[in-house]
């Protein structure tokens, strides 16, 4: 025979149709997002991994001051390297603001993906990179303008080395807006411009195993340091270290612990919230389940008939969030990526992990959490729970209160008592949605802010590095050098800029004389050093290392920079002492031949990172926001609604008494609404605390640094939502407690 | 001789609260007998109940039934000894308001191997005709008989009432205590009945008085009557 217990599984559901459906939806959606999210990353990922070879993606690329003969060539060949030339010239386009890196037609390698379109036949002909043309509006047919030339656009592609569109790979991000890659006919780019980069690809002839394991960085080293002997070279860039080639990936399956963990947070929040609805039916019914272990049921299978329901909503809402998840979410998030990285063609993949992770371990913690809670609650003895007795604890007296407060306040204060675990899971819910909350509004106004700080505290308005010493008759021109030092000491590394500023200059006012070296505001808060600490830094293309010691720190809160005199600089770089690499200037130099103009370092290169990442993540801050939304109601609904189900003898016998329904909302509503905005007050600090943890840890990952400013508004803007959210909250609770009949006090109880 | 209790204590509360509920109880029950436990609020009738009904436990003393005593077993033993043996009928009818009659009856032929036929029962506790209505849409006595069915269908060797006929009124009361014995004749089930009911006892085989936690009469009724017969 069939456990009778059994057929009122799906009527208790049913009973609670109103409870199960908010989770429902919560988990469905939450599975649905995290699982689209992982089957995307997985699929984009797998067709990326397997783009290197389909494409024959480079080892590395270097570029040379200037185009190297046959004799170098081979002599560089000599190191069991291919090199192939990845030429290219970069062009601002005309009639919109963006520079076009044009590639020739690419055979051997870095072979581009022909998405839409043909491939450019005609010496007018370009093939343009899918998102730069997506984000400046421009579509196979189109025509548009480039260093005077009319080119027109027959065909859309992805190149494999640049699936995110880094313009320098020291850049903190990349620039789909104002930055794309293109390719012409040999023809065509032997037409379009003068200023060519001189960049070669290389393929090693025995590859290292791990192409970005230990082999790779000392074959990477050892090439490097043998092409310096046999050529100028000013660029340096290893497949290992290229962020336009390894960024995207990482990026597609970097999110994953965050997302995952995100998951597993909230689940454990849903699986309290569940444990705390259980008890309270449980509580309910005490006296039945004393009666069915008087009769003989044994523990076990009551355990198993309560955690039922949950399980059975739980693993409905992951199946339809796995359907969703491989239909809409993934769609929705496939376009998440496609909207930040330059990805070739993909397959959508069956992820088994993913399903493991969004189906099973959820239905895993859920189970354990409700198990627990359940044997502890089920382990009172069968005459307690027919007297109703459930408390482990027998309270010997009545908690004291001063009679001098208010019978009101008095009654409020045990209302709060009694609830206290409700309250405390309350309390838990609101942290949680409330970083959520405050990760997904502070996105916005922190990039403009990031911007603002960039734009006040940028070292000059115009910033030239030089081919070569040329000199200006600008008075506004400052002399200054620039290079970059790696960082040491972990297994990530940055490029930090290290700036020699001459005596007295009207850019930098920072005392530098006698070899003294200041670091940024914004060095000093990513690695935590303070003045006296003592650094270490290693040459970009060389062993060489530099131990220096703080001597202060420069206000600069969004820049990664060292500073140190002229002279000190070229001191340590080996330079002549009159050594300079270009300009600062807030005025335009106009006297400089621009062929002499190696970069140009202005607002725009800045800003790019902070718009590249409003561009980027704008959209998945609106995920944050709703998702903060849903769980902060969710967790007061549930839970402030089993406050009142727990009180509705009481508050029958209140309706009974003569009290009126705002009185009653008064003591069983206000209760929860003072905890609620108690919680959302003492929540801000904590948020704020767990906030800049979250933030340092992801920004330490990333290269560059973005300090984390919250706003004071923000928060306010939290609190507000928080208050509004609640208040749509309370309009559903007080349907609760108008629900509650009169006839409630009548009922038995033992 | 069928149920033995033998030098029952148990008290509750400690300190200037601990009151000696139980102070030493001794009795026997014969298998298929009728036992009322008589007594005023405070006696420790429903204690002794549960202590026969393994669940609560005494201080000292112990309790054997068909030779085995509910002391040497343990949580998981007392578990399987109630699933096999008793049946339990409270006050308060304690049927799960989401299944309906005839569920809330076939829960307890879920524990038994060898149930009673669910709709044969029902039909003996007049009840098949509401069968499929929820335990709120019945009066409080077809709440009580439901009760009676859960118990009793799973045939079990003893059945433990819990003033059964404390919630209703005087023409229910009668009507649930016949069928007891009704079922007590029919199925051969020992019935220990707790009442403050003093009319009750004269439906008994056996009447155990209890007052202040001891036995003050224990003696064989002669002059048993049917619970039709019963007046108060």
């Amino acid at each position: 025979m069939k456990n009778p217990l059994n057929k009122r599984i799906f009527r208790a559901i049913k009973g609670e149709a109103g409870k199960y459906l908010v989770i429902f939806l919560f988990m469905t959606a939450l599975v649905g997002v995290v699982s689209g999210f992982l089957i995307a990353g997985e699929s984009l990922k797998t067709a990326y991994d397997l783009s290197f070879e389909k494409y024959n993606v480079e080892d590395g690329n270097f570029e040379l001051a200037e185009k190297a003969d046959s004799n170098i060539i081979s002599s560089i060949e000599e190191e069991s390297v291919t090199l192939y030339e990845n030429f290219y010239v970069e062009e601002d386009t005309d009639g919109f603001e963006s520079t076009l890196r044009i590639f020739s037609n690419r055979k051997d390698v870095n072979q581009e993906c022909l998405l839409s379109g043909t491939m450019p036949e005609a010496e007018n002909e370009i093939v343009l990179d899918r998102l730069y043309a997506k984000n400046n509006d421009m579509s196979v047919g189109d025509s548009f303008s480039v260093a005077g030339k009319s080119l027109k656009v027959t065909g859309i592609v992805a190149l494999p080395d640049y699936s995110a569109l880094f313009q320098n790979n020291t850049d903190f991000m990349f620039d789909n807006i104002k930055f794309g890659v293109s390719v012409m006919t040999d023809d065509g780019f032997a037409e379009i411009g003068d200023n060519i980069h001189y960049s070669y690809s290389w393929k090693y002839d025995t590859p290292p195993a791990d192409p970005n394991g230990k082999e790779a960085k000392d074959m990477a080293e050892d090439f490097m340091k043998s092409i310096s002997t046999k050529a100028p070279l000013i660029n340096f860039i290893p497949r290992f270290s290229s962020n336009a080639i390894k960024f995207a990936g990482e990026d597609l399956g970097g999110d994953r612990v965050m997302v995952l963990t995100l998951m597993y947070i909230l689940i454990v929040i849903i699986a309290f919230v569940f444990a705390i609805t259980t008890s309270n039916t449980i509580s309910r019914e005490a006296n039945v389940i004393g009666t069915l272990r008087a009769s003989g049921y044994t523990k076990l299978e009551l355990i198993r008939h309560y955690m039922t329901p949950p399980l059975i909503v739980l693993l409905i809402a992951a199946i339809v969030g796995n359907i969703l998840g491989y239909t809409l979410f993934k769609n929705v998030m496939v376009a998440q990526y496609l909207g930040s990285y330059s990805l070739v063609s993909y397959k959508t993949l069956w992820n088994a992990t993913a399903f493991i992770e969004t189906t099973v371990v959820p239905i895993v913690i859920m189970t354990l959490i409700n198990f627990f809670m359940l044997v502890r609650a089920f382990s009172l003895s069968p005459l307690k729970f027919i007297r109703r007795d459930l408390k482990r604890r027998q309270k010997k007296k009545a908690f004291k209160l001063n009679t001098k407060i208010k019978i009101m306040t008095r009654f409020k204060l045990r209302v709060i008592f009694q609830n206290i675990p409700n309250y405390i899971t309350i309390f838990v819910g609101i942290l949680f949605s409330g970083i959520i909350l405050v990760f997904g509004t502070m996105f916005g106004p922190l990039l403009d802010n990031v911007e603002e700080e960039t734009l006040a505290n940028m070292i000059a308005s115009h910033q030239y590095i030089l081919k070569m010493p040329t000199e200006t008759e600008n008075a506004d021109a400052e002399k200054y050098c620039i290079s970059s030092l790696k960082t040491t000491g972990n297994d990530f590394t940055e490029d930090i800029s290290i700036y020699g500023i001459v005596d007295n200059s009207k850019y930098i006012t920072a005392d530098l004389s006698g070899g003294k070296v200041y670091i940024s505001s914004a060095y000093s808060d990513k690695y935590g050093l303070k003045k006296g600490d003592t650094f270490t830094m290693k040459e970009e293309f060389d062993d060489k290392t530099h131990r220096l010691n703080i001597d202060g720190i420069y206000d600069n809160p969004a820049t990664l920079a060292i500073f140190v005199s002229r002279n000190k600089f070229n001191e340590m770089f080996g330079n002549e002492a009159d050594y300079y690499s270009g300009y600062l200037s807030d005025q335009e130099i106009a006297d400089i031949d621009e062929n002499l103009i190696s970069a140009e370092i202005t607002e725009n290169d800045y800003t790019k990172s902070s718009r590249q990442l409003k561009q980027s993540m704008g959209n998945m801050m609106v995920i944050f926001w709703i998702l903060g939304v849903a769980v902060f109601m969710l967790v007061i609904y549930l839970l402030a609604k089993i406050i009142i189900e727990k009180n509705a003898q009481s508050i029958s016998m209140t309706k009974i008494l003569g009290y009126n329904k705002k009185e009653i909302d008064r003591i069983y509503i206000h209760t929860t609404t003072i905890v609620t905005i108690l919680s959302l007050i003492v929540s801000l600090p904590l948020i704020d605390v767990a906030l800049n943890w979250i933030w340092h840890q992801m920004m330490s990952e990333f290269t560059g640094w973005i300090p984390c400013v919250i706003q004071w508004d923000i928060y306010l803007k939290v609190v507000v939502i928080g208050i509004v959210t609640y208040a749509l909250v309370v309009l559903l609770l007080r349907r609760q407690t108008d629900r509650v009949s009169l006839s409630d006090a009548l009922k038995n109880v033992e | 001789m069928f149920i033995k209790i033998s030098g029952i204590k148990k008290h509750f509360g400690e300190g200037e609260s601990r009151v000696e509920v139980l102070k030493g109880i001794d009795a026997e029950i014969e298998k298929g007998e009728i036992c009322v436990l008589l007594g005023p609020s405070g006696s420790g009738k429903s204690t002794l109940l549960n202590i026969i009904g393994g669940i609560d436990n005494a201080d000292s003393g112990y309790i054997q039934i068909g030779g085995e005593k509910t002391e040497d077993m343990n949580e998981k033993a007392l578990t399987l000894y109630r699933r096999e043996h008793l049946g339990y009928i409270f006050q308060m009818y304690n049927l799960i308001p989401n299944l309906n009659i005839k569920e809330n009856v076939e829960i307890g032929a879920y524990l038994s191997s060898n149930p009673l036929d669910v709709d044969e029962l029902l039909k003996v506790l007049g009840l098949y005709e509401h069968r499929h209505k929820l335990p709120n849409q019945l009066s409080g006595g077809q709440q009580q008989r439901t009760a009676i069915g859960r118990a009793i269908v799973k045939n079990p060797d003893i059945l433990l009432c819990d003033e059964p006929t404390g919630a209703l009124d005087y023409n229910t009361s009668k009507e649930i205590l016949k069928l007891i014995e009704e079922l007590n004749k029919k199925y051969g089930s020992t019935v220990i009945m707790v009442t403050h009911n003093d009319a009750i006892k004269n439906m008994a085989d056996r009447v155990i008085k209890l007052r202040d936690g001891v036995i003050r009469k224990n003696y064989k009724n002669e002059t048993k009557i049917t619970a039709s017969e019963l007046d108060w």
